[in-house]
């Protein structure tokens, strides 16, 4: 009796878990249909109500794979030919033409390029410090440092492709490293690959700028709004445009800002709105009049881009003035993310090419993370003069248009040797090294598989992926119970616990459902009565051997958990050497597999034995056909 | 309900008439990979392919003319799936997005009144292929090696061999018959990423079947002493069999439903899966058993598990 109770403790905290896990899923479909039937105003005010409830449940839900929702996925890999090339110094004709040879080898077969290179030269009885390091470095050195700096580059080509694919406002994207030089990219819902492609591809821009000062700063934010209710378009630069062209009446800022569907009626006098009124533009930030950074949340990151790239509004901006966004958002007391919007001079102060390098590390003397940073001796006069000119004025180190750091000067730098404190932990200050050698060194990456698959497609899947899966269950379901009559019923529960907990481990593992996975689940219907077979044929024999109905189904269990043991651990096996084996769709189809597997497991054995147990108690006989 | 009371087959004593059998269906798949191949997809051999939904049919022929006015007059070309959607397929390098650019454009300068959808769009490097051939190969045999140690350890020696061989047996049928029946039936029965994964699971699934025998044989021999191994292994395949017709039997089902219901894309894949089922069901008996009894008869002494 302890042991049912332990069971059913068991089983009722496995089905809480599940529903929890499932649970943001229910929620992201609910809020979607609700969303889908208001229209405009009705729609916005829902969305900004329950907003944060909608942001939980998108990120929680159980995601689709490409091949179910169609969008793009690229598969980059560090140049290593490239790299070698450009890292090199002092090249020569002869250097050249050895990395030409290599390349026509790389091309018929898949050699290790930086061992065949190096071979190359040990065959020409040139050592490689002629062109890499110090002269006093041997070749066994150099080559070890070429592999580093090969691992490194996949890094920096991650922290580039990630801030290019952020700034393009791809939903969900995924980004990972795949063994030591591969990128894996996959956007959802894109499809325009010529863009992405450019995207993914190209050096990365390095660039200083000069952050304004903060009253310039707020100036420029108030006349924007002030332009956008058409109270004054007395600034600077517009007064000089008045003169050259009639005065537009600016489009109404709601309208803009709501994306330009509704207008709220002309008799809603909420305070919301008449604050958005007032204030179209400052409403959306917070600023800091220290500092002069404004910040936004993320969500309102869209409208304010949006604004800011009006062409009426650009016009209202001084001269050398542009504002850009933070690559990263940061978390604020009130738990949501913000963006950070800086003021800055539109002409660079230095550009990438001068560093030579840059290294994260932790000031002795208070244990901080730094990062010092070297330049060659063109930048290091240009920066003497930056420095001295603008000492206690704020410099924003810009990645392909998102700032990742605006530190103080503190004083002048003569030497070109900089570092650069003020950083907050040491994924930071790491962080702040790959971003400055992005833009110094260079990263190539090259594209060796891409696949888009269009949204029809991917709908057609889902659908024909669900309408498998319910025939496959329905059929199961109707077989169990035909030929085990109330044995098969019970087996059937145990089948419906199985789907849940298979769907709630996905979930909350936060694995992406693909196609093959929907064809694992469906093989898991096919594999999971099994188990319920061992047992059920099992008690069958027990009883012919005239036990008693609660004695066979005791034996039957016992005998049948060997077989079903043994037997799951095998495939099993199979399962995780498929998922080392496989990429994307594959491993989708693996882990729904092994989920899948041990899941049955655990309902055919507990569940399906709680079950009987229940009904036995209760004098229900529980017949085995 | 019951399909079977207490059966007594003499499973046993016919196979080498079913050796027979198995090594000729392995020979005629064997020679048809030799003379007709496999049509390994785009993932084995890098380049380029579009899948395209037209407006109004559009035949090989056509599509090919179009494409030599762009110098891709030997890609591959055929329809695909149940809806009349068309596949090109070429194994053209070039830079960037270069290939897919040609082929699009071609379609839509040769048939401007036909309205057509780019389903899906693939480009891979020929590198991934190579990769890929190794990669595949290396989990199948890390997975036969896998097998054939938990077996060994769990049973006997000559159980892992058995069921290896099994395994073995059922890959080899499998791909025979695909390569025997490519272009025969209206299945895509290219070989894929996923289609390779689909030969792992059917292993992972017909060893299942296998150790399920076993471990009736292992307890069996326990039981009945007194009687030869052929003989236990008969009467444990005969208590088994109501099992494995059952669960065997809602396996294909299942996977049928999945190659009717599944779609185009998991099509080849389904297949892979159904015909393995069936060579798993049939090599649990004649091959895995079989060699069993066969290699304890050689040694002349009762294989005890």
């Amino acid at each position: 009796m302890r042991n049912q109770l332990s069971r059913l403790v068991l089983i009722a905290c496995a089905v809480i878990l599940a529903v929890y896990s499932l649970w943001p899923t229910y929620q992201d479909y609910r809020y979607r249909k609700a969303l889908e039937s208001l229209t405009g105003q009705d729609s916005i005010a829902y969305f900004e109500q329950n907003e944060g409830d909608i942001a939980t449940a998108k990120e929680k839900r159980v995601k689709l794979g490409l091949d179910l929702q169609g969008g793009m996925r690229v598969v980059l890999e560090v140049d290593l030919l490239q790299l070698i090339d450009d890292l090199a110094k002092n090249e020569d004709d002869n250097f050249r033409r050895m990395i030409g040879e290599v390349r026509n080898e790389a091309m018929r077969a898949d050699i290790p390029i930086i061992p065949v290179f190096a071979k190359k030269f040990q065959d020409g009885g040139i050592r490689l410090s002629r062109f890499y390091r110090n002269i006093r470095d041997d070749d066994a050195t150099i080559i070890s440092w070429l592999e580093s700096e090969a691992e490194k580059a996949v890094d920096r080509a991650i922290e580039i492709v990630r801030n290019r694919v952020d700034q393009y406002r791809v939903s969900e994207p995924n980004i990972q490293k795949q063994g030591a030089r591969r990128i894996i990219v996959e956007l959802p819902g894109v499809k325009d690959e010529n863009e992405v492609r450019q995207l993914l591809q190209g050096t990365a821009k390095l660039e200083f700028r000069m952050m304004k000062d903060p009253d310039i700063s707020f100036r420029v934010l108030e006349s924007i709004d002030k332009f956008l209710t058409g109270r004054t378009t007395d600034t600077l630069a517009a007064r000089e445009k008045k003169a050259e062209k009639p005065e537009e009446k600016p489009k109404d800022a709601l309208t803009e800002l709501l994306g330009g569907t509704q207008q709220p009626a002309p008799t809603d006098t909420s305070q919301e709105t008449k604050v958005l009124r007032e204030h179209p533009f400052l409403s959306y930030l917070r600023f800091d009049q220290r500092s002069g950074e404004a910040f936004v949340r993320d969500k309102d990151r869209d409208r304010i881009i949006r604004l800011l790239t009006r062409a009426d509004i650009q016009n209202t901006l001084p001269p050398d003035f542009e504002y850009l966004w933070s690559a990263k958002t940061l978390t604020f007391a009130d738990g949501y993310k913000y963006y950070t919007l800086f003021p800055l001079k539109k002409a660079p102060e230095l550009t990438g090419g001068v560093i030579i390098d840059a290294r994260a590390s932790v000031n002795p003397e208070d244990n901080r993370p730094v990062v010092n940073m070297e330049m060659n001796s063109e930048g290091a006069r240009e920066w003497s003069r930056v420095t001295g000119a603008n000492i206690g004025k704020r410099v924003a180190i810009v990645l392909d248009n998102g700032v990742f750091s605006a530190p103080t000067i503190i004083g002048k730098i003569p030497g070109g040797h900089s570092q650069i404190t003020g950083i907050d932990s040491p994924n930071e200050a790491r962080l702040l090294e790959i971003v400055l050698r992005a833009g110094a060194l260079p990263a190539p990456v090259a594209i060796i598989e891409q696949r888009s698959v269009g949204p029809s497609l991917g709908e057609d899947s889902v659908r024909s992926g669900l309408s498998a899966s319910l025939i496959a269950f329905a059929f199961t379901v109707l077989f169990m119970v035909l030929y085990y009559s109330k044995a098969g019923i019970v087996a059937d529960i145990a089948l419906l616990f199985n789907m849940l907990f298979l769907l709630g481990v996905m979930a909350g593992f936060k694995a992406t459902l693909t196609l093959p996975g929907i064809a694992g689940i469906v093989l898991t219907i096919g594999m999971a009565v099994d188990a319920n077979v061992l047992i059920n044929e099992r008690i069958r024999e027990e009883l012919i051997t005239g036990k008693t109905l609660r004695a066979a189904v005791d034996a039957g269990y016992v005998k049948a958990f060997s077989a079903i043991f043994d037997s799951n651990i095998t495939t099993f096996l199979t399962g995780l050497i498929l998922y080392q084996f496989g990429t994307g769709p594959v491993q989708g189809f693996a882990l729904t597999l092994m989920i899948g597997i041990v899941a049955s497991m655990f309902s055919a054995i507990i569940i399906t034995r709680v079950t009987f147990n229940l009904m036995m108690d209760r004098g229900l006989q529980p017949s085995f056909g | 309900m019951r399909f079977f009371k207490k059966t007594n087959i003499d499973f046993l004593s016919i196979r080498r008439r079913w050796y027979m059998v198995s090594g000729a269906v392995i020979l005629a798949g064997m020679i048809s990979l030799s003379v007709k191949g496999i049509d390994y997809g785009i993932d084995f051999r890098g380049g380029t392919e579009v899948l395209f939904s037209f407006s109004r049919k559009l035949e090989v022929a056509e599509i090919r003319g179009a494409l030599t006015t762009v110098g891709l007059g030997n890609s591959e070309i055929k329809s695909y799936g149940t809806e009349g959607n068309m596949l090109v397929r070429t194994t053209e390098q070039a830079e960037g997005n270069v290939v897919g650019d040609k082929i699009r454009l071609a379609i839509q300068q040769s048939f401007p009144d036909v309205r057509f959808e780019v389903l899906k769009e693939y480009r891979i490097w020929p590198k991934i292929g190579a990769e890929l051939r190794r990669d595949a190969l290396y989990a199948i045999i890390a997975s036969l090696v896998a097998i054939l140690l938990y077996i060994a350890i769990r049973f006997q020696f000559s159980y892992g061999v058995g069921a290896v061989l099994a395994l073995f047996h059922d890959v080899l049928v499998t791909l025979g018959i695909i390569s025997i029946l490519d272009g025969l039936i209206p299945v895509n029965l290219e070989i894929t990423q996923e289609v390779i994964a689909a030969f792992l699971t059917l292993v992972g699934v017909s060893v299942n079947d296998t150790v399920v025998v076993f471990d009736r044989i292992r307890e069996n021999i326990k039981i009945y002493r007194s009687l030869s191994l052929a003989e236990v292994m008969n009467r444990s395949l005969n208590d088994t069999l109501s099992r494995t017709i059952i669960t065997n039997g809602s396996i294909l089902l299942v996977l049928v439903i999945l190659l009717l219901f599944g779609g185009d894309s998991t099509r080849g894949f389904a297949f892979a899966l159904t015909i393995g089922q069936i060579t798993g069901t049939y090599s649990s008996i004649y091959i895995a058993s079989a060699v069993v009894l066969d290699s304890s008869l050689r040694k002349k002494k009762p294989a005890q598990a």
